[in-house]
């Protein structure tokens, strides 16, 4: 079939007198032979996501570790911590030495390392951010095409839900956090199955996306009549209509045939144990379906929550979890660090490997969804015995769509962990040219993985 | 920055003269000054093994004192093994940490809330140091008492250390215990800054019968440099303090600064205590070639609010973590301490105690930051007064525990220990 249209083409409709238009998902026939680009050789919009594991990875303050490489750039080897990562090393990149600066502000234990990373801000108390995570901006600036702007997921089996992604740095997304619940978020009541035959436009979204244009169609009279601050005030309730009719506009449109986009089957309801296996296979549940939801085209943007930053996981049969064996555990003197605290840290980075080939594991041409993803992945700590923010350990992978240089071990000497976060938004596209405040201001991201 | 220009300024004084007069404010009391800011602090508590963290060693020959069978501690206490194992295992719902875990602090007589009440269980015994060797001060002048110090000195009074010294918490090598990283942590990482001012009266700051020691407060920061230690010559200044804040006379030997009669002081305590009081404090430093301090401060120390500290820092998370029954420490602290401020006739409410100091040459200002501090003086009389302290954490402990407001089942000495599986707290 020869469509008249190109990637940057609308389909373009009318719907109740009001012009629609909706982007399109990325097919076959934009790009190039080996799936890299598009066909007139611009790259390829990319996937972004952030996973989250809490404890850190192991150290000691003597200066052993059991996850950062002794070489740096290409070729890093594998250290027992990252066994998991053996499968797709070349397409990971490693980050240590990096720490977060609290320019006198006190270690907020378990909070401060992601705070800052995430919103480039040492957190003045804990449970909130000081400003916004850093996620929001990729999603404004790449997330705007698809049903999901964002999809927020917890695999953690807390008590509590658990997210990190925060628009204010008070009150954060609500994630969801069963394979069963992500799987109706992505493929239940609005779901637009690409490959179906019988599709037909949702009346229910027809009539609230007719409202929201109503809407908008009184905006410019209104904003005229109103004071700076309230014109301030509109501008931003419009943006957000706009998004929500951007999204509805994508729902209203057949999406075009995907052809590696195939829709699971509802999954069953899990038993809640934060025990280590039964967060692992959550973990892997959700990656699958995320998987499937980025290449369904229903997200481009998604927050991934392995554990919280004080895991409540443990080892089936054990009345101690994770999180106080990394506080009580001695080092062992021969072996220079915490054997137990290590093992699981190394179940826990098993969990990371495992969801980044479900995403290696879904072709998009000659590439996989992990060729046109970046993942970044961080913890909240370092040394986790003593809640330590510095050697924070940091992961950026997938290839995001050609741009990252992966496969390389990244060290320094106490830099900035928002220099690692500026690096991951530069990699994706989002226009921002310096992240961070004060002593974690950087305008430089690290050019060597960067393409 | 203001503070880094400061330094700037200065700093070659300090480097090309390391150990000598560095007063760069002359004042009618001082004569010379030096200064520092207080790099890592921890209780003086010699480690006897020669490897590792916890391994046996002279001064503790069965090593640190083991994890505690927490199944066992509840059976004795009086629960069935069944509602013990329950509460101990993390894959039940509502045990973790609000109802299950604050159950633990309920095992005393009818069952009591041992912490609040440490003396409604029978002592469970905490091992002390068997050792001879201990680090700390002479701080009663009696060489017949107390421990013997790495170097030889006779007479260290360290009773602290004698009771908690095989506490995993305590014991370790210089910056190695797991209570002295995690709190040393904190304080370089913003929670508090020390500077330490003395000045002499004298020609030669090495040996001088007329000195000061003042140890105060900064609410400026200490910055790390790129290798994550605390950057050398940086200036802080004295923020007056309502209680931290202490003013030893002591002489200098040799560059020892050593105390010349006690005075009783209070610090900012490296601990959950916060509050460092010191009766009869001393100090033993030493100025080091670098210009860095290392030694002592010592004194004896109110023994019940160590206590309290390590109750309301969650009882129930302080004992599983550091493998410790609190009320085994309420009363080794009780039974040990040996000193009592209203005379050797009263009751000895105080133990012996010394602190273990580095310290980095650093620029101390007055508290307008309009000059550097030139002598040691006392600032209390113009601090603001004390409003009521923040809770430290996030959460709020009431009785050594973290009540579940919402939680459906309660801890307490009338708790449901096994609700049915099925329930979803």
């Amino acid at each position: 079939m020869n469509l008249p249209f190109n990637r940057r083409s609308f389909l373009r409709g009318m719907l109740s007198g009001t012009a629609v238009c909706v982007g399109l998902p990325i097919l076959d026939r934009f790009l190039n032979f080996n799936g890299s680009a598009f066909a007139d050789g611009t790259k390829l919009p990319v996937r972004f996501g952030t996973y989250f594991w809490g404890l850190g990875l192991t150290d000691t303050p003597t200066g052993g570790t059991r996850w950062v490489p002794s070489k740096t750039g290409h070729g890093y080897e594998i250290m027992p911590e990252l066994e998991s990562l053996k499968p797709v090393k070349d397409k990971v990149s490693v980050f240590s030495g990096f720490r977060a600066i609290g320019d006198g502000r006190a270690n907020l234990v378990h909070w401060s390392g992601h705070a800052s990373i995430l919103s480039g801000i040492a957190p003045a108390a804990s449970g909130r951010f000081d400003g916004p995570s850093f996620d929001t901006k990729i999603a404004d600036a790449i997330g705007g095409a698809t049903r999901f702007k964002v999809i927020d997921i917890d695999a953690s089996m807390s008590r509590q839900p658990i997210s990190y992604s925060t628009r204010t740095g008070n009150g954060f997304a609500t994630p969801e956090t069963t394979p069963l619940a992500l799987y109706t978020r992505l493929f239940g009541a609005g779901f637009q199955d690409p490959n179906s035959d019988d599709w037909k436009p949702d009346p229910s979204i027809m009539l609230r996306q007719s409202v929201l244009s109503a809407v908008k169609d009184q905006r410019q009279a209104l904003m005229a009549g109103v004071g700076k601050e309230d014109q301030i005030k509109l501008d931003q309730y419009f943006t957000s209509v706009r998004d929500m009719e951007n999204q509805l506009e994508v729902q209203l449109q057949k999406p075009e045939r995907c052809e590696t986009c195939v829709v699971p089957g509802a999954p069953k309801e899990m038993p809640r144990s934060a025990s280590v296996d039964t967060v692992r296979a959550n973990t892997s549940a959700m990656a699958k379906l995320l998987g499937m939801g980025l290449a369904c085209n229903q997200t481009r943007v998604f927050n991934f929550v392995h554990t919280s930053g004080t895991s409540e996981t443990y080892l089936a049969g054990q009345s101690k979890i994770y999180h106080q064996i990394t506080h009580d555990e001695p080092t062992d003197a021969k072996l220079g660090y915490q054997p137990e605290t290590s093992k699981l840290a190394g179940l826990v980075m098993q969990a990371f490997g495992d969801f980044l080939v479900e995403l290696e594991a879904i072709k998009e041409g000659e590439k996989t969804l992990l060729d046109n993803s970046l993942v970044f992945a961080f913890s909240d700590t370092g040394y986790a015995k003593i809640h330590s923010i510095e050697n924070i350990p940091m992961f950026l992978a997938g290839g995001a769509a050609g741009r990252h240089k992966a496969g390389q071990h990244i060290h320094t000497t106490g830099e900035s962990v928002t220099r690692v976060s500026l690096t991951a938004m530069r990699l994706v596209g989002a226009p921002v040219g310096e992240f961070g405040s004060a002593s974690m201001t950087t305008a430089r991201p690290i050019t060597e993985v960067i393409a | 920055m203001k503070r880094h220009l400061i330094a700037t300024v200065v700093i070659a004084i300090s480097i090309a003269l390391p150990g000598s007069v560095t007063s760069q404010q002359p004042s009618k009391s001082g004569k010379w000054t030096k200064t520092w800011v207080v790099e890592w602090n921890e209780p003086a508590m010699y480690y006897g093994a020669k490897s590792g963290v916890i391994d046996p060693g002279s001064d503790c020959p069965a090593g640190t004192n083991p994890e505690i069978d927490w199944v066992k501690v509840l059976v004795d206490a009086g629960y069935t093994l069944e509602e013990a194992k329950w509460l101990r295992n993390p894959a039940n719902p509502t045990r973790s940490p609000l109802h299950g875990q604050n159950q633990m602090a309920f095992r005393g007589k009818d069952r009591a809330n041992v912490y609040v009440n440490p003396t409604s269980t029978p002592d469970p015994g905490l091992v002390g140091v068997s050792g001879t060797i201990g680090e700390g001060i002479n701080l009663d002048g009696d060489e017949k008492n107390g421990f013997t110090s790495p170097t030889g000195e006779k007479g260290i009074d360290n009773t602290f250390y004698k009771t908690c010294g095989c506490w995993k918490t305590y014991r370790g090598p210089h910056r190695l215990s797991s209570g002295a990283l995690q709190f040393n942590d904190s304080m370089r990482n913003g929670a508090w800054t020390t500077v330490i001012v003395v000045s002499g009266e004298g020609r030669d700051p090495m040996n001088d019968d007329r000195v000061k020691v003042g140890f105060y407060v900064s609410n400026d920061k200490m910055v790390k440099d790129g290798n994550g230690n605390i950057a050398w010559d940086y200036t802080f200044r004295i923020t007056p303090h309502a209680r931290y804040e202490g003013i030893l006379p002591a002489r200098t030997v040799n560059g020892r600064i050593v105390s010349a009669a006690p005075a009783d002081i209070m610090l900012r305590d490296p601990g959950y205590t916060r509050d460092l009081e010191l009766l009869r404090a001393r100090v033993d430093l030493q100025m080091k070639t670098d210009g860095s301090l290392t030694g002592y401060v010592g004194g004896y120390r109110p023994w019940e609010p160590v206590y309290k500290g390590w109750v309301n820092a969650r009882g129930t998370v302080i004992e599983v973590l550091t493998w410790v029954q609190l009320p085994a420490v309420y009363y080794a602290l009780r039974r040990n301490a040996d000193f009592s401020p209203t005379g050797p006739g009263g009751e000895k409410t105080h133990i012996s105690f010394a602190l273990r100091v580095d310290a980095i040459p650093a620029f101390v200002m007055i508290p307008d930051a309009s000059k550097e501090v030139a002598s040691v003086e006392s600032y209390k009389q113009i601090a603001p007064k004390e409003t009521t302290r923040a809770a430290a954490g996030t959460y709020m402990v009431v009785d050594g525990i973290v009540p579940d407001r919402t939680g459906k089942y309660q801890a307490g000495p009338n708790a449901v220990i096994l609700p049915p599986k099925s329930s979803n707290n």
